[in-house]
């Protein structure tokens, strides 16, 4: 033990190492002298021998491992000098190529400029040439009369950069170019002469292949305005002498011509064709040579020339026609109310038809003018800025809107507006007038004239193309169905129908239907002048029958009128608001329709009162005479010889009877319906005013089943419902005992809904002689 | 009639002497701008704008008429199924004030007797340059029965004043028209005769 212990002493104070140095020292534990503390010191030095051991047997065990390292590292030693060397070499590589790199670039761009330099030396140069080439090619091609050739040169030379001409100028040879730019110069303005003089001799001429040529040329000398105006004013010419010509032609056309009476329209067409021509054959040139977004100079100058030609074709037509004078007269003759001197409405036909052509072509050829216009804007805009395009826009619609010939027919058609209302208004008093109603119609020959004439009116204006035209005679007419026409039938059913006297009554109503047979036995009868009751009748009905097509008519009319003008849209026509226009003044149009129905159930109204009102309510009370508080005897009587209803169904039929062939099936109707509701009023009235037996509540049931039989085959209505209170006083009046009811009443009821209340119930329970009130009042109900 | 999103619909015309600045309320009442450079206008222009007033939509069809003479024939077609009718004249020029009188007589002659008509006096801007005094104008307008009303469709001045003043009123007597209607039962052709208020009313 002492060995061991010196050794490791030994060991570690070998080892020098602070750590492991044991914490007691040599010369502490010499001068130990307990034994005690000697031992203590002893086995804590066991114990730390024992740590360094353990210590030192690890590191010994890491021995082998650590030293297999050092060989791979010492093996790997030779590798690393390798790669070292390699990226040495690497980084001296790449710093190179940088370097030239840097060299090359730094050559490109010297080169670059150099190129640069050389190209606008050569483009000098070629222009320094050009210049000379120019100035000798321009005299050579003057002398030789080129022009095409001149002119090719002038622009070559009006297309050189000006300041390398300066550059030019101040250089060496600046005397020599001066001398030759002044050559140049001066060629220019010769040429510019000779080609204005030379157009003009061609234009004079006619000569068409010299002024195009000519034409062609003024764009290269940068004269485009010039050319174009000069060269619309040959074919402006060309217009006019052809306009002239067409016009002398249509002031001797023979009135037995086939277009006599529409020569003017004739007239404004051979213009309007004889331009779109123009615009079609030198649009090409125009584009070519001009460049897109030019047509609309020429066009523009066109217009003046058309405007001049419409001018005189339309104060031509003025005259000839007498177009201010037979307006004048229709003013004067809408004033007066006699028809004495009243412009007749026939005469105004053939020129209210030659100025909707008229102006139907004129929109036509405006419509073109402004397409063509459009899409050559459009190629030239195309790149343009908004505020360019719109300027073009503004200026296109400005042509439009406000040229002469806009000014011109709108004047026309303003005057056209008011002759065409009182062609249609006056026509459709005629038609008013005129009136009859022939055999077996149920309408008469107005609403067809009327009808005719406001479809004839409003088509001639649709012809016209003109949108606010169109909208103001939807408007009048309109107007005129709605007050005048509508006021007309108004007025015949205001006359009523005639109440039925009583001798008609006792002659158990003498069949109208013969009646009306034998008035009509000449064919027809005049709505006029109506002198007999039976007239006066049929002359009611046929008002009803009248204002029911009306209404009828109207909204085929609209809905016609809705697809022309999505026809005439689809074409192009009308301006963008169009549509919304159209469409609110046809809503308008199709209101009267609605105001024409309403008529018609205030004259059915009125015909029930007044015509089966009457008839009916002395028939029902006819009840009130007829004892229902009867006894097997006078039942079986009345089984045998039918007191009261087979008579009231016979009367009924034969009122009817004129109504049926008097009416139109759906107005029919709905006068049986109305009379329905009012004989379930009128009996229910006389049922509460009798009294019944078993035996007589039994008869009414009887009754009331065969009348509702009747009815029901005369309407396609459901009766059921107006005669459910009746039904349902049939059915008490029925009942064996007062407390039977209860059998129907409340939760027994089933599906049957009581239309009467308690009260009602009480009071006919109170019909029945048999029933005592005790038992009534008893009942709870 | 219709499902349409409105509780009124009403027609108002604005008629008057050419340039006296019709298009211009128009558009600053429809569109909030003052156009410049406005051209004449070519027969009737149409503008829809939708107010609301006390909770309830109006909807007023705004026809706007060209005060040259040749149109004149458009635009009387549009006087009777007007509701109302804005007769407009310019401050600054006498002349289309002492036209008045005739365009009185062509709403007399061709528009409906309950039409509403609303004098304008337009471009009151123009202070300095005015012609026809306020007093004159209102003295006018109260012998012929009409409201008056001074604008500028430059500055905005009244503009939407004029529409929706003009709105309440027509709701108001649409208003009577239908009780007045439904009142009386008409006879044929009678009572009834112009519903033309009441089949704007939808509810
Ligand atoms: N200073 C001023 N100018 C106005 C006012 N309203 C309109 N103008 C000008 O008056 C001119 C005519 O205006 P428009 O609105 O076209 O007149 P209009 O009544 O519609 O004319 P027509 O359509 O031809 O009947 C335009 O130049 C407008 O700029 C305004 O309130 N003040
Ligand atoms: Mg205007």
């Amino acid at each position: 033990m002492e060995a061991t212990v010196s050794s490791c002493k030994v060991v570690e104070g070998g080892g020098g190492s602070s750590r492991s140095r044991s914490q007691f020292s040599m010369q502490f534990i010499s001068n130990l002298t307990d034994l005690q503390e000697l031992e203590e010191v002893y086995g804590r030095l066991c114990a730390e021998q024992n740590d360094a051991e353990s210590q030192l047997e690890m590191l010994v065990n890491q021995q082998s491992s650590i030293e297999n390292k050092m060989t791979v590292l010492q093996r790997m030693g030779p590798n690393l000098q390798l790669i070292e060397g390699d990226a040495e070499q690497l980084s001296g590589m790449i710093s190179f190529t940088c370097n030239l790199a840097e060299n090359v670039s730094s050559k490109v761009r010297q080169l670059d400029l150099a190129k640069n330099r050389l190209y606008q030396a050569i483009q000098r140069a070629d222009d320094i040439l050009d210049l000379k080439f120019c100035m000798d090619g321009v005299q050579t091609a003057l002398k030789n009369e080129d022009y095409e050739q001149a002119a090719a040169h002038i622009h070559r030379y009006l297309s050189l950069d000006k300041s390398v001409i300066e550059l030019s100028r101040q250089g060496k040879e600046g005397s020599i170019i001066d001398a030759n730019l002044n050559l140049l110069q001066d060629a220019e303005q010769r040429l510019k002469v000779i080609v204005a003089e030379k157009f003009s001799v061609a234009t004079k001429e006619g000569d068409l292949p010299q002024v195009e040529r000519f034409f062609k040329i003024f764009p290269l000398l940068g004269l485009h305005e010039e050319g174009l105006s000069k060269f619309s004013e040959y074919l402006c010419q060309q217009v006019a002498n052809k306009a002239e010509e067409n016009l002398l032609l249509a002031l001797g056309t023979d009135l037995s011509d086939r277009r006599a009476a529409v020569i003017f329209a004739d007239t404004l067409t051979l213009l309007f064709e004889g331009i779109a021509r123009i615009v079609e054959t030198h649009q090409p040139i125009v584009e070519t040579f001009y460049g897109p977004g030019r047509l609309f100079t020429l066009i523009q100058h066109l217009q003046v020339e058309c405007d001049r030609q419409v001018d005189k074709v339309v104060d031509k037509f003025i005259q000839q026609r007498g177009y201010h004078r037979k307006f004048q007269q229709v003013q004067n003759s809408m004033m007066r109310m006699s028809a004495t001197d009243k412009i007749e409405p026939r005469e105004l036909d053939p020129i209210l038809a030659e100025v909707a052509l008229m102006n139907a072509r004129s929109e036509l050829y405006l419509r073109f003018i402004k397409r063509r216009i459009s899409s050559d804007f459009e190629v030239g805009d195309s790149m343009a800025s908004e505020e360019v395009r719109q300027e073009h826009q503004k200026s296109l619609d400005n042509l439009l809107n406000h040229c002469l010939l806009s000014r011109t027919m709108q004047e026309v058609i303003g005057y056209y507006i008011t002759m065409e209302e009182y062609f249609m208004r006056e026509t459709v008093n005629k038609a008013v007038t005129m009136d009859t109603c022939e055999k077996g119609q149920l309408t008469s020959s107005m609403v067809d004239d009327v009808f005719y004439i406001v479809k004839k009116c409003i088509g001639r204006a649709l012809s016209g193309s003109s949108i606010d035209c169109l909208c103001a005679m939807i408007n009048h007419s309109t107007t005129v169905l709605e007050s005048d026409f509508r006021e007309v039938l108004c007025n015949k059913l205001r006359m009523g129908f005639p109440a039925t006297t009583f001798q008609d009554f006792q002659r158990g109503v003498t069949s109208a239907v013969n009646i009306m047979h034998s008035s009509l036995q000449q064919g027809k009868f005049d709505t006029k002048g109506i002198e007999s009751m039976d007239e006066a009748k049929l002359s009611f009905l046929v008002s009803l029958n009248n204002v029911e097509v009306c209404s009828e008519n109207i909204m085929t009319l609209k809905k016609t009128l809705e697809n022309d003008c999505t026809k005439l849209f689809s074409q192009g026509f009308g301006g963008e608001q169009a549509h919304a226009k159209i469409d609110s003044c046809l809503t308008d149009l199709a209101s009267v329709s609605n105001k024409f129905r309403d008529l018609l159930q205030e004259g059915l109204g009125e015909l029930n009162t007044t015509a089966v009102k009457p008839q009916v309510k002395p028939w029902i009370n006819i009840f009130l005479s007829v004892s229902h508080n009867i006894e097997e005897e006078e039942f079986n009587d009345y089984e045998a010889n039918d007191p009261w209803v087979q008579q009231f169904i016979i009367n009924l039929e034969q009122l009817m009877a004129e109504f049926k062939t008097g009416l139109s099936p759906v107005i029919y109707d709905n006068l049986t319906s109305l009379m329905t509701s009012l004989i379930a009023i009128e009996l229910e009235k006389v049922v509460l005013k009798s009294t019944f037996s078993r035996l007589g509540g039994l008869q009414f049931d009887k009754e009331l089943r065969s009348l509702v039989a009747y009815l029901t085959t005369v309407t396609t209505w459901t009766i059921r419902d107006k005669f459910a209170r009746l039904s349902q006083m049939a059915t008490i009046l029925n009942l064996e005992r007062v407390t039977e009811i209860l059998d129907y009443w409340g939760p027994n009821s089933g599906p049957l809904t009581w239309r009467l209340t308690p009260a009602e119930v009480r009071q006919v329970l109170a019909l029945r002689m048999d029933f005592r009130s005790e038992d009534i009042k008893r009942l709870r109900l | 009639m219709s499902m349409e999103d409105y509780d009124f619909l009403f027609k108002i015309v604005l008629i008057g002497n050419a340039g006296v600045g019709k298009t211009c309320l128009v558009r600053r009442f429809t569109q909030g701008l003052f156009p410049p450079g406005q051209g004449a206008t070519i027969g009737v222009d149409f503008m829809i704008k939708t107010v609301e007033i006390k909770g309830e939509k109006v909807k007023l069809q705004i026809w706007d008429t060209a005060g040259q003479e040749r149109f004149r024939s458009i635009t009387q077609s549009y006087y009777r199924s007007a509701n109302a009718l804005i007769l407009t004249y310019d401050i600054s020029c006498e002349e289309s004030f002492r036209c008045l009188p005739e365009w009185l007589r062509e709403i007399e002659q061709y528009a409906n007797s309950k039409v509403i008509t609303v004098l304008v006096g337009n471009k009151i801007d123009l202070a300095e340059k005015r012609e026809v005094s306020q007093q004159r104008a209102e003295e006018f307008a109260e012998t012929q029965n009409m409201y008056y009303l001074e604008t500028s469709a430059k500055e905005s001045d009244n503009v939407e004043k004029l529409f929706l003043d003009l709105a309440r009123r027509l709701i108001s007597e649409a208003r009577q028209n239908t009780l007045a209607n439904s009142a009386a039962s008409p006879l044929p052709g009678e009572g009834k005769s112009i519903g033309y208020l009441n089949c704007c009313n939808f509810n």
